[in-house]
């Protein structure tokens, strides 16, 4: 009698592991797991889109497709990476896995610097009822999103705002506060030749700027009153004309440049040194 | 007894009805990879079809590692791919004009004319195409175009009417002369460009050196020679600029002549894929 | 919406195989720079003297650049810059070359019609015009047809 019991469960547990049919599913997601996790991307990929072929009743559908996107992330193949995310929001069973997909879908935007596409996709979230809760996970990123357009003073606000990240916070107000004005540096040297140049601490241009601006400013107008009419036209226009319009133009160089000096120094210790969550 | 043969039963049931699936299955990995081959993902299809190759022999999949090799332009190892392709192997005329189009795309000139008159004369069912091939390539070197008729003969009447223009103009090139657009604008200012068919820049010219010398004339009639001579001066270096760019306008008229007409070419080829077969591995 | 969704799959799935093109090479984890690069394009100072006209040449151009050139604005739409051009020119060719070289150069530069059909395109703002084009060697001209961008 019992060695009868013994073979009807030892047959019976045969037919069950049979049975199990996820298995060998479960053992490839988990081959191709490790490999992401050893950082092996390509592979990986390799691996997910292998169980993404046989998975025929797509058990497995959203779990490889943000995988397959979070491995093209972390070699920079952007593009890709977002559609990936895309598919696997499609596919999304839970809110959770929903909301997850967009956020790495808005990140990889953020990291591609089409910052617009990030900011409808965080929008969206925020106006989401489903994710009240998360709100401190979508501000976090709107902040990013900022940081990355180059709306420091924004993302100082969002930072600030939420008690989100001091360390943040800080950095994108002083970043702002040292900012140049470009509108400011343009509209003095319209007014002043030079002035612009100064603001931007670039004297020796400024100074060169309104050496030339006087000069050829006194030769067309003293050609003007001494009704030497076709002179003062031909110096105000090829000389004066062309100093002037250059101080306006290296006036907003200068500051356009300085602040990308400003705003590369940030970003540079952003991604070196920053120790938070990183897009 | 009974007991044992049913439970055998329910284990072979369940291990037929089981969806557990082997990988590493040999035809499993040719399905892989052959859906890999038509999401045009062929890196990982080689590797893929490459792993199927060692445990068995296949003349499609080698010849499908060679063309994965060919559609990512990889032309050096698709070379040898095709290669390895010996008259036993279903793709072996296949495999021939492959290796043509890659000998092409590689520049290797003496072995693409050698390889291509065998192909040609080796009735193979790809024997028009290797002429086609030959024929076309001939517009972009230093060779000597064949009778019309002997040179037009493989092709289709829309392909005729395609190339026929570029024969007459490799026979007859629309080039400018330079000299005579030196000596035009030695005559008149700014008309050697304008032959060159550089008309903006030939009338800019001609109102410089027309200005220049009208300021050099009245400032020397109202007793101005400092002024006078200093527009002479500009006067003199615009209309040498002017003669001397004429010149160099007619030969980038010429550098573009022979550019759109290579690009041409280029490009019909390209639309055509050198003439290589087409192939329905992706329905 | 659900219509919307599937067209956007559908979408999707086609440019994802369009785009396969990514993984024809075999590629590792790379981190992509936060930093911006600038766009405007800077001025070559450079005193070095490797040639006999350089002599009389680069003082007096590097004075002019300095002076007059980075002071009154990006005027010249053309990339090498006229002043550059002539620079170039000398340096290839020889002095009497060079400058009517210059002249002609110049006279392209008056001319502010029709230069998008004529020039291809560099960076943002301005044309390419190198001086391989204008030394009367045709071994040297590389042609490149209009509405094409380099160094972008």
């Amino acid at each position: 009698m019992t060695s009868v019991n013994k073979t009807i469960v030892f047959f019976l547990l045969l037919a069950v592991m049979n049975l199990h049919p996820q298995t060998s599913l479960q053992q490839q997601f988990d081959s191709a797991i490790e490999l992401y996790n050893q950082e092996k991307y390509f592979d990986a990929i390799t691996e997910f889109k292998r169980l993404q072929f046989f998975d025929k009743e797509n058990l497995y559908s959203f779990q490889l497709n943000l995988f397959i996107g979070k491995s093209y992330k972390a070699g920079s193949k952007f593009d890709e990476a977002i559609k990936y995310f895309t598919l696997a929001e499609m596919n999304a069973a839970t809110e959770e896995d929903y909301f997850n997909s967009k956020i790495l879908s808005a990140r990889t935007n953020i990291l591609r610097r089409t910052t617009k596409q990030s900011e409808r996709i965080l929008n969206e979230l925020n106006d989401d009822s489903r994710f009240v809760s998360r709100i401190t996970v979508i501000k976090y990123w709107q902040g990013w999103n900022y940081i990355f357009s180059d709306e420091w003073d924004k993302a100082y606000e969002i930072f600030s705002e939420n008690i989100l990240d001091t360390t943040l916070a800080n950095l994108c107000k002083s970043v702002d506060e040292e900012l140049y004005s470009v509108e400011l540096a343009k509209y003095s040297s319209y007014l002043i030749p030079g002035s612009g140049q100064f603001y931007t601490g670039e004297y020796i241009s400024g100074v060169l700027s309104f050496g030339w601006n006087i000069l050829f400013g006194y030769l067309t107008i003293s050609a003007f009153i001494e009704d030497r009419m076709f002179d003062g036209i031909i110096v105000g226009n090829f000389l004066w004309l062309r100093f002037y319009s250059g101080s306006i133009q290296n006036a907003e160089k200068f500051a356009v440049q300085k602040n990308l000096e400003i705003s590369n120094k940030a970003l540079k210790y952003l991604q070196f040194q920053f120790r938070g969550e990183k897009p | 007894m009974k007991t044992k043969i049913f439970l055998i039963l329910i284990v072979v049931c369940s291990s037929i009805y089981s969806q557990r699936i082997d990988f590493n299955l040999p035809q499993n990995i040719k399905l892989f990879a052959d859906f890999l081959f038509c999401e045009k993902d062929y890196l990982r299809a080689i590797e893929e079809y490459g792993k199927y190759l060692e445990v068995i022999d296949n003349d499609t999949v080698k010849f499908k590692i060679a063309l994965s090799y060919s559609l990512m332009n990889d032309q050096l190892n698709a070379l040898q791919e095709f290669s390895s392709a010996n008259n036993s192997s279903t793709f072996y005329e296949q495999s021939s004009i492959e290796i043509l189009k890659s000998l092409y795309l590689l520049k290797y000139d003496s072995t693409f004319y050698v390889f291509g008159n065998d192909l040609i004369n080796s009735k193979s069912q790809f024997s028009t195409n290797a002429q086609k091939l030959l024929n076309t390539s001939i517009f972009l070197t230093e060779k000597g175009l064949p009778d019309k008729n002997i040179f037009f003969k493989p092709f289709e009447s829309e392909e005729k009417l395609f190339l026929e223009k570029f024969y007459d103009q490799k026979l007859n090139p629309p080039y400018k002369s330079e000299t005579a657009a030196g000596i035009f604008s030695a005559i008149i200012p700014g008309s050697g460009k304008i032959y060159t068919e550089d008309y903006g820049d030939g009338i800019t010219a001609f109102i410089l050196s027309g200005l220049l010398t009208y300021l050099a004339y009245t400032n020397f009639e109202h007793n101005h020679p400092t002024r006078a001579w200093i527009f002479t001066a500009l006067g003199a270096g615009f209309y040498a600029g002017n003669v001397y760019g004429s010149i160099a306008s007619a030969q980038i008229f010429n550098a573009k002549v022979n550019f759109d007409f290579e690009n041409g070419i280029r490009l019909f080829l390209e639309d055509k894929d050198y003439f290589s077969p087409t192939y329905d591995f992706c329905k | 919406m659900q219509r919307k969704k599937y067209l956007l799959t559908v979408i999707l799935l086609m440019t994802v195989t369009v785009n396969s093109q990514t993984d024809w090479v075999r590629w590792e984890k790379s981190d992509v720079s936060y930093q911006i690069k600038d766009n405007y394009l800077d001025r070559e100072y450079d005193l070095s003297i490797k040639s006999a006209s350089d002599i009389i040449v680069k003082p007096v151009i590097n004075a002019y650049w300095f002076f007059i050139s980075d002071v009154d604005g990006a005027n010249c739409p053309f990339q090498p810059s006229c002043s550059s051009f002539l620079v170039q020119s000398i340096r290839e060719t020889n002095p009497f070359q060079g400058v009517v070289m210059f002249f002609d150069r110049f006279t392209r530069d008056t001319n502010v019609f029709g230069r998008d059909e004529h020039y291809p395109k560099y960076g943002k703002r301005h044309f390419y015009d190198p001086i391989t084009l204008y030394t009367l060697d045709t071994n040297k001209i590389k042609f490149i047809p209009a509405n094409t961008f380099i160094n972008e």
